[in-house]
């Protein structure tokens, strides 16, 4: 066990320090962000639509966009010089690699969740004070499961000759429940219902997270193999 | 392949019927090779033979359409950890990350194949193949040849007993390639088993001490290093590949 945690983290920490060397995938990901809230900023009237009835909509779809965006290079990277090849001739167990990239895409997703919520509360002046805590962990529970799925199938498009152009046909398909329950509790929180209102859906999102680990482990070594 | 009467002792490399296709075209057709511990084959034929194929089937990285290998009576399996850190594999491609340095690099490896001492071996293998004062710079600003010379760093890190070796010296410049020769040469320690792919027939045959030719998926010729002479293996070589390929 001891040996999996170390090669697990071994994965992430490679990753993470790639890309916070190259800030390629952060870096086209925040720029997305932050011109998508000025797009909305400026194509939303707040004189007829109020701000917090809509932006729980506007967040999670910018975090799905922006979140396949980055996802969709997560292959790429490990492509140059052969080095993902390199990765699978050693004795890693392959959904511990699996589990290494999720959590390193994970760490760079939460990244661009926290950019997305500074946009929306600046241009939209939306207040996330009253309940952030239950609203971020909405948030974590639902990008778990997007990026579990996400890097499977990430791995499935890199091997195809669409390449990033198939990840968003594959992914969003299977996003609908994170979108639905996500969309949510984002909004019921905003417009400040209680917590117990959103409690069944956070757990439903927990669930999505956890069958999407469980699935993406056991199938990723028949994706990455040739 | 296997020499008849060399050693009694159970070989450690023993593949048997490997076939590869790809498209329903074999790239492998029908490969046996037994090679026991200290062994140095090395595998010679024109693009297109299958021999990169061959030797990622040996190393666990390609599924065989029909056919297995055991490697120390394991059985080695696309896509299973298992008998893993018993082999190492560099080819012209160096497994590299860019934006690592030499150390973290290797340093990465040394984890997923569970080393406990990686900063002795590291600082070993970086110096032996001439690399230790880089050791923290980015791999990024490596030259390809610099490159190269990590990467066999990374191939020997874990100290595997089958090292598998495609076409290494592409691209090296003549120094590089010298320093990839004298480390090649190390590996002829009577305990390592060592199969190289290349197109360099004379550096190759300085090496071998089995030699096969591979032609279209399958060994058209096969023997011992002490079989040919250097001299003239080039015309046998020519003449072997027209003969597989039916241009004779």
């Amino acid at each position: 066990m001891k040996l999996y945690l170390a090669q697990l983290w071994a994965v992430a920490w490679k990753d993470l320090l790639i890309e916070l060397r190259s800030r390629e995938r952060v870096g086209a990901m925040a720029g997305f962000t932050v011109l998508v809230g000025v797009l909305f900023n400026y194509a939303i009237d707040p004189t007829l639509v109020r701000p917090e009835d809509i932006a729980s909509g506007l967040v999670w779809l910018t975090i799905v966009f922006a979140g396949t965006l980055g996802l969709g290079r997560t292959f790429e990277l490990e492509a140059q010089d052969g080095a993902f090849q390199g990765v699978l001739m050693t004795p890693v167990p392959r959904d511990a690699l699996f589990f290494g990239k999720v959590l390193s895409n994970y760490v760079i997703l939460l990244v661009v969740v926290f950019i997305v919520l500074g946009v929306f509360g600046l241009f939209f002046s939306l207040d996330w004070g009253s309940s952030l805590g239950a609203l971020v962990g909405g948030l974590a529970l639902g990008a778990l499961g997007f990026v579990a799925v996400g890097t499977l199938f990430s791995a499935v498009s890199s091997g195809t000759a669409m390449g990033g152009a198939l990840l968003p046909i594959l992914l969003f398909p299977l996003l609908v429940p994170v979108v639905i329950y996500g969309t949510s509790v984002t909004g019921r929180l905003l417009v400040g219902r209680p917590f117990t209102e959103v409690e069944g859906q956070l757990r439903i999102l927990g669930a999505f997270a956890l069958v999407a680990l469980a699935v993406g482990a056991g199938l990723f070594r028949y994706v990455v193999e040739e | 392949m296997s020499f008849p009467g060399e050693s009694e002792a159970p070989p450690l490399l023993d593949a048997r019927g490997l076939v590869r296709e790809f498209a329903g075209i074999a790239a492998v057709d029908g490969i046996d090779l037994s090679l026991p511990s200290g062994g140095f084959l090395v595998v010679f034929g024109p693009n297109g033979a299958g021999k990169t194929s061959l030797l990622r089937m040996l190393g666990g990285g390609l599924r065989p359409t029909r056919g297995e290998v055991w490697l120390g009576g394991q059985l080695i399996e696309a896509g299973s950890p298992r008998g893993r850190k018993r082999i190492g594999f560099l080819s012209h491609q160096t497994f590299l990350y860019g934006h690592l340095t030499a150390r973290e690099n290797l340093g990465f490896y040394g984890r997923l194949f569970g080393l406990n001492d990686i900063d002795q071996r590291l600082e070993h293998r970086l110096r032996e193949v001439g690399l230790f004062e880089r050791t923290d710079d980015l791999v990024g600003t490596f030259s390809r040849g610099m490159r190269q010379r990590l990467g066999l760093a990374r191939t020997l890190l874990h100290d595997p007993d089958l090292v598998l070796l495609d076409e290494p010296y592409t691209g090296l410049d003549p120094h590089a390639a010298a320093v990839l020769c004298a480390v090649l040469e190390t590996l002829h320690d009577g305990r390592r088993t060592v199969i190289l792919v290349t197109h360099n027939l004379t550096q190759g045959l300085e090496l071998a001490d089995r030699v096969a030719i591979q032609v279209r998926g399958r060994f058209a010729w096969e023997g011992r290093s002490t079989d040919v002479h250097a001299h003239d293996f080039e015309v046998f070589y020519r003449e072997t590949v027209d003969r597989g390929e039916g241009r004779t």
